[in-house]
């Protein structure tokens, strides 16, 4: 049987790979051993990467504002970006003036009426109602009494969570704080930016990088602009939804679905517990199965009606990729990770997409030399 | 003649008819549901006030945008989009407040609580239709198409 040889390009390949492998190993290797120095590197460039980040994401909501006044004469570019700015500021700033109060009566309302009733609740009649009889929840109790379970668990659970989340609120509160004076100075200069990290840039990859960061551009831009849209309009649709079947606290339930829909998909899922649970506790008001309809008749809206039309096909992602990228990069960056998970999600999904491209044009341009030759 | 089945693309001016009237038509079922969400009226006879003023307000607004539709309408139907998918995004939005509203307006014209899931269901099934069919026709978004 006749060998097949392997040509010299070929060997050369491998060689220059295996050659890049060992070298990454060895890297690999090198940094183990000053593991102490790359974690103090990589917090660093973890905390300029969140408010950078930030940044990036609120100007490719904001951009598009500046350049439409622009477009109808509204200028220079600091009277239109000082105009955006006053606006989205105070329409942030009158959001809270309004909506805080309602909530925070709800809340202080939830703990005055239902908060003993709850209590009350799980106390006495618990007891009663317990689906596996009295004896069952009688024993349940004295082995939680005897073992000193709840004391237990909370001594443990409450200084890991007082540690985690001021772990997490430090850098959530440096990036907002910074992202007013870093959102001015980059959308005052958007242009120039863009042109400086381009002259970085080899003029031979040039073409491909301004292409690529344009279709990132629009595509992660509109993502995030109807992301944002269906918060408020799916968070409002709740609030009135919930006050329409007489559902106590439905500015705090509804402000819940708001928030959650950050997530795509799941946000609604995981904002529908709170409120079934409390109708399940509540004595008055609607059945569980009342707002369990309210809520999937809202997913159902948000699945199949604002989610096509917000995402093209193209940037559309799958749920396993968004439950993914929720685990991945809230693990990498907290809380600002479970935010930006799917819109770093859709970026990533852009960037592949631009390479297959480029493969594909490269493959089509070598068989039409190919065939003119 | 072979005929081509071709969907007729509209000018602006006939989608931003649609979007205005649409709106018009909506306005005081959409004002209504923020007012009862933010508890504005108290007694019946505020309600009943408010209606008349809204009417008229809505009317208002009706002629004055027609009156600048009129006026810019050589201009808008010279402009073409492909699709209008941002403008039938808009539709939905404000439809699904629509729908709130007229729940809302029932409510406050005295109707019997009982009946307010059916007409619900009733008034999202026929918008659906009716935003389906226009999306199709003037949009040019075959929303019940498969992928």
């Amino acid at each position: 049987m006749k060998k097949r040889q392997i040509s010299d390009e070929s060997l050369n390949r491998i060689i220059k790979y295996l050659a890049i492998v060992i070298l990454g190993f060895g890297i690999i290797l090198l940094a183990i051993q000053f593991s102490d120095f790359w974690n103090w590197i990589l917090r660093a460039i973890k905390s300029v990467i969140i408010p950078i980040s930030l940044a990036y994401f609120s100007a490719l909501i904001i951009f598009p504002l500046i350049k439409y006044l622009e477009k109808k004469g509204v200028g220079p570019r600091g009277f239109s970006l000082g105009l955006v700015f006053v606006l989205t500021v105070g329409l942030i700033f009158a959001a809270f003036y309004f909506l805080t109060p309602l909530i925070v009566n709800e809340i202080k309302n939830f703990f005055i009426d239902d908060y003993p009733v709850i209590v009350d609740y799980i106390n006495n009649d618990l007891r009663n109602e317990f689906l596996f009889g009295a004896d069952l929840y009688d024993k349940i109790i004295a082995y939680v009494n005897e073992t000193n379970l709840i004391a237990d668990t909370v001594d443990s659970f409450v200084p890991k969570l007082i540690t985690s989340l001021t772990n997490m609120l430090l850098p959530l509160l440096t990036a907002f704080a910074l992202l007013p004076i870093l959102l001015i100075f980059y959308l005052n200069d958007y242009e120039v930016i863009a042109e400086r990290m381009r002259s970085i840039i080899p003029s031979k990859h040039e073409k491909n990088v301004a292409e690529l960061s344009s279709r990132l551009n629009q595509t992660v831009g509109a993502y995030l602009r109807g992301q944002l849209i269906l918060m408020v309009v799916l968070g409002s649709v709740a609030t009135i939804a919930y006050k329409l079947i007489g559902l106590k606290y439905y500015f705090f339930f509804g402000f819940l679905v708001g928030v959650t829909n950050i997530i795509p998909y799941f946000g609604m899922l995981i904002a529908a517990v709170p409120p079934i649970v409390y109708t399940f506790i509540a004595t008055s008001g609607p059945g569980p199965l009342l707002v369990l309809l309210v809520n999937v008749a809202m997913q159902f809206i948000e699945g199949n009606i604002f989610q096509p039309l917000i995402m093209s096909h193209q940037l559309s992602l799958h749920p396993i990729v968004i439950i993914i990228s929720i685990l991945f990069f809230g693990s990498l960056f907290g809380a600002i990770g479970v935010i930006f998970a799917s819109p770093i999600a859709a970026s990533i999904k852009v960037i592949y997409r631009f390479f297959t491209d480029l493969k594909k044009e490269k493959l089509k341009n070598s068989t039409t030399e190919a065939t003119s030759s | 003649m072979i005929k081509i089945n071709r969907p007729r693309i509209y000018s602006k001016y006939e989608i931003n008819s649609i979007v205005f009237y649409w709106t018009m038509l909506l306005l005081m079922p959409i004002v209504l549901v923020f007012t009862y969400v933010f508890d504005t009226f108290t007694n019946n006879s505020d309600v009943r006030v408010y209606l008349l003023i809204l009417v008229g307000v809505t009317v208002l607004i009706t002629i004055i945008g027609t009156i600048f539709l009129l006026i810019k309408r050589d201009k808008l139907k010279r402009m073409v989009k492909a699709t209008y998918v941002q403008e039938f995004y808009y539709l939905v939005i404000i439809s699904i407040f629509g729908i709130l509203g007229l729940v809302v307006l029932y409510k406050y014209l005295g109707g019997r609580p009982e009946y307010i899931a059916s007409i619900l269901v009733l008034s999202l099934l026929l918008f659906a239709y009716v935003l389906l069919n226009l999306g199709r026709k003037y949009f040019n978004l075959n929303y019940g198409r498969k992928k």
